[in-house]
């Protein structure tokens, strides 16, 4: 498939166009074209176990996928319209965003965007599989293939290292093994059905602070698989249904990190929810600062204002940006909790819900925009 | 400086140590206790939402620890509204969540004077 000429069109005759801010996207999905790109970083022993090279299982004539390869988990609902964007795919014929040359030409050009967050689109719903040392393994050659064939080919893109928490012990050797090398800037750890106050994470979370790298956290294992969450009250019918209640599931987890004290224990300890949305905050804070004037001698650690150490330690990423009737209420909203400091534009490019950073910020406030689009991911990553 | 009006509640033997009192000074509602031979008079109104303080918890307290550490401390020097449970120091009447700027139950200055409790109530000044 060739590039739409269309979409060239859209993008050169923009009017929005004109707005030349430097932009970091914070999370864009890169997608392996086929899992044998992974060979060169697997031995036979994993090879098999995962069923790629010359362990691939043979495709029946009628499609029908065979249970003898691997698959990460994912989500178990369909988009009527298809869940990657239908514009993104290479001309090299691969799936959305599996060409880093293409990849930069049709998304991060066009946007002024200087860097990228790349967070494994193959393996978003790793944290929910069932046997810790298949997806760890699986892990780190993902790791090794981003690094190789992205990162060291083009520095634009900067990678965060897929973890396996099932094995906190496992995770942290991954962490030692890729954690320092340039271009490696944070640490994806999705979801499990394990609340992240809870101190099987802390041997992650001390390498994490000891080596600089924020914790970021990304939907994909959601309802996916044995060992991540589901939605609150209990499994969701549909794909929007799903889709929309990923802010339930990112307010329950900062209420464990910061009730349970992870960042009195870890302070220098940084999170990045990306994609959980953030219109929650103002209810997150208010009611957390409320019980805790109440309830604090059951956590006495929690020596502030919860919603101060949201502030300090928690940063969010703005797609899918929520769209209010009277666009202007939302920077109201951010306002209203001083969350300017804690937001950072995302694409989520290629997924059919990516935001347009030339449009969606265009009645905020420049310092505001500024801000979001590149200050604060900046700061954070130690771009 | 403002006056003192002087103002005796009941004869001590009325309010042991454990025990508490309800007084009404002029429409305000003051609650005294006795806690273990010590007294505080405070206004029977939470800041918060106005619960009657008579009916609060006198107790210590969980000191800011380290993580998953308890260490309890302040016994008998805290009371907690009946209702949503918000800590105040008997003795400043300053939150226990917030000391500086949080909300501040009012307290009055009471005394066991010839085996009466005494409580002092200030009298703003009027100028002119």
């Amino acid at each position: 498939m060739s590039i739409s000429p269309l979409t060239n069109q859209l993008n050169a005759d923009d009017p929005h166009k004109s707005n030349k801010q430097t932009v970091i996207d914070c999370d864009v999905h890169p997608h392996v074209p086929s899992l044998d790109v992974l060979c060169p970083y697997m031995d036979e022993t994993w090879q098999s176990r995962v069923g790629i090279g010359k362990f691939k299982p043979k495709v029946a004539k009628d499609g029908n996928i065979p249970a003898d390869q691997f698959r990460v988990p994912t989500t178990r609902y369909q988009h009527s319209n298809g869940a990657l964007r239908k514009d993104a795919y290479p001309p090299n014929g691969g799936p959305p965003a599996s060409d880093p040359e293409y990849l930069a030409k049709h998304w991060l050009e066009p946007n002024h965007i200087a860097n990228a967050i790349l967070l494994g689109g193959n393996v978003l719903g790793l944290s929910a599989f069932h046997d810790p040392d298949l997806a760890s393994a699986f892990g780190s050659a993902y790791n090794d293939w981003l690094y190789h064939e992205w990162v060291l080919k083009d520095p634009r893109y900067k990678l965060a290292l897929v973890i396996a928490p099932q094995d906190p012990q496992q995770a942290v050797k991954e962490i030692e093994r890729m954690g320092r090398k340039p271009g490696v800037v944070g640490i994806m750890m999705n979801n499990m059905n394990i609340p992240f106050g809870k101190r099987h994470f802390y041997p992650i979370y001390e390498i994490a602070e000891q080596y600089g790298l924020p914790v970021i956290v990304h939907p994909g294992a959601e309802a996916a698989g044995v060992y991540a969450p589901d939605q609150s009250v209990g499994p969701a019918s549909y794909y929007i249904e799903w889709h929309s209640s990923f802010s339930l599931i990112v307010q329950r987890q900062i209420m464990s990190l910061v009730l349970e004290g992870v960042f009195e224990r870890f302070p220098n300890l940084h999170f990045v929810f990306a994609e959980y949305g953030f219109t929650w905050l103002p209810n997150l804070m208010w009611r957390l600062d409320k019980n805790w004037k109440a309830l604090r001698d059951e956590v006495p650690w929690v020596k502030r204002y919860p919603s101060e150490y949201i502030k300090e330690h928690i940063s969010l990423t703005t797609q899918p940006i929520d769209e209010p009737k009277r666009p202007r209420d939302l920077i109201d909203m951010i306002q209203m909790v001083g969350a300017d400091d804690m937001l950072m534009f995302s694409s989520d490019y290629p997924h059919w819900d990516n935001d347009n950073p030339q449009r969606i910020f265009s009645i905020f406030p420049p310092e505001m925009k500024r801000k979001i689009l590149y200050e604060n991911a900046k700061q954070v990553y130690k771009l | 400086m403002a006056d003192k009006q002087k103002i005796i509640i009941c004869p001590a033997a009325e309010l042991p140590p454990g025990e508490n009192k309800l007084v009404d000074l002029d429409g305000v509602q003051i609650a005294v206790f006795n806690v273990a031979g010590k007294l505080h008079a405070i206004r029977n109104e939470c800041p918060h939402m106005g619960a009657p303080m008579l009916y609060g918890k006198v107790c210590g307290t969980m000191l800011p620890s380290n993580p998953h550490q308890y260490q309890y401390g302040c016994d008998n020097e805290i009371i907690r509204c009946p209702w949503h449970g918000w800590e105040f120091e008997m003795e400043s009447g300053r939150s226990i969540y917030d000391r500086t700027k949080g909300s501040r139950l009012q307290t009055f200055e009471v005394h066991c004077e010839q085996e009466s409790i005494v409580l002092y109530k200030k009298i703003p000044t009027v100028k002119g």
